[in-house]
Order: C-alpha cells, then structure tokens, then sequence
C-alpha cells in the first residue's frame, strides 16, 4: 500500500483540490482495494486497477457534490457574467486555515492552477500520461475508455494547459 | 515512404519530447520552423507536468486505512482490524 499512497493520493488531491476530502477519497479507495482483492483481475496492471477505482471516487465525487462547477473560471454552463461571477471559484476571500496555506503553497503554482481549469476527465487522463507515465492504452483500460477518445482528450488537455501558460507569461 | 515535408503530428511531437521520435521526422523538425516552435511549446507544457511533485497524505495513513480493513478469521469469516 506504501507504494501507492503518494501517486493514489496525488492524484486525487489534483483532482478535488481539497486535501482532507483526498484522502477522504485515498482511504476509501485502499479500502475498497483492499477488502476486494478477491475480486482484482491479474490481467490487468495492479496500479491500474487502483488508479480506476480512485479515478471513479474523485468523478462520482464531482458529479455528486458538481464540484466540477466550482471552476475557477465558473461553471462551463454559465452564460451570462453574472452566472460566471456567481459558479467562479474566488480566491483569497475568507480567512485561511493552516490547511488552506498549506493547499495554497501546494496547488498554487502556475501549472497546477492551469491543471485546476481542466475539465475532469482531461485532468485525470493528463496527470496518468504525464505524472504517472502511464501509455495511452493503459490509460484507456484504467478509465475504460476508447483510446481515440484518451488521445484527443490529453492533446486537448495539453493545448489548453499551452494556452493558460502561455496567457500567463504574456 | 515517409513524406519528409509532412509537418510533425502531436503523437510525433510527444515522441520527440520523450527523445524518441524516428530519425526521418527529426531531420524535417531540423529543418522546419513551424514545427520547432510548436514542440518547443508542447515540450515546455509536458517537461512541466512531468515535474508536478507527489504529495503524501498526512501522518497514519495507513494506520487508518486498515483499521477499517477487514481480515479473514479462521472460521472463514470476515472481521475489521482493530
């Protein structure tokens, strides 16, 4: 378990941007591993399997909570500035907790904010590729998706990270 | 026959970011400004994500991961680590 707990949690801290709620999400997700080993197919990769399993905690988390509307750019349905205002995650404007520095020290650099403005499946299939340096075929067993739709969504993923960077340092 | 003019693909640009694109395609990258610019600014993009730290989750991790992992007992049955 030692061997995963950084990637597992990693990658759902990048995901739900929220550290207690990822390792919310890490626990139940090595507990789920663990009480269904019986169940782990070794056809496929171990680390695989696990990355599936946290990968769908983090979505069905966002789906369930539509966390995925606190976008720092607002909601991808918002059509009018004042729905874009109103479903925009606003920085810096409570008092911060020793958890939120620590959050702010960790997800606040360039790249990974640019990370945060990426829809959730192009984040989890950008940060298997390029993090965990998973093939585009074991992304597409992992998230059991096509791998057509793997490649288009880390090469749009990549052209929108290009793009916030690149809006950046202008 | 590989068209040497061909302008470099994604897939080739990630190719050449991880020092692996085939020789014919890196000599119309030699000689291509259009396609130099363009992996330059993918190799930038990808050397940045693959550098993202790992985080660790916080002390006892693993403690409490298995205090609500269940063993099996001797019986056959199933019970929760203390």
């Amino acid at each position: 378990m030692r061997r995963y707990e950084r990637p597992v949690f990693s990658l759902l801290y990048r995901m739900v941007r929220d550290r207690a709620l990822a390792e919310d999400l890490a626990q139940e997700t090595f507990i789920k591993v663990l009480n269904g080993i019986k169940s782990y197919r070794p056809e496929f990769k171990f680390s695989s399997w696990i990355f599936k399993i946290a990968n769908n905690a983090a979505i069905d988390h966002l789906r369930r909570k539509s966390i995925d509307t606190l976008s720092l750019d607002g909601a991808p349905s918002a059509e009018t500035p004042e729905q874009v205002r109103a479903t925009s995650l606003q920085l810096g404007d409570r008092a911060e907790s020793p958890l939120d520095e620590v959050e702010s020290r960790e997800l606040g650099t360039a790249i990974e904010r640019a990370i945060a403005r990426l829809r959730p499946e192009y984040r989890s299939c950008i940060l298997l590729r390029h993090v965990e340096g998973y093939s585009y075929e074991e992304i597409a067993d992992t998230l059991e998706l096509p791998l057509g739709t793997v490649k288009t969504y880390i090469h749009r993923a990549r052209n929108e990270l290009r793009g916030y960077l690149e809006d950046r340092r202008d | 026959m590989i068209d040497l003019t061909m302008h470099l693909t994604t897939d080739e640009i990630e190719l050449w970011a991880q020092g692996l694109l085939p020789a014919p395609r890196a000599i119309h990258l030699a000689d291509c400004s259009l396609c130099r610019v363009e992996a330059d600014r993918e190799r930038k993009v990808i050397l940045e994500l693959v550098q993202l730290p790992k985080f660790a989750p916080s002390a006892g991790f693993a403690d409490r991961v298995m205090a609500q992992v269940k063993v099996p007992t001797p019986s056959g049955d199933w019970e929760q680590r203390r």
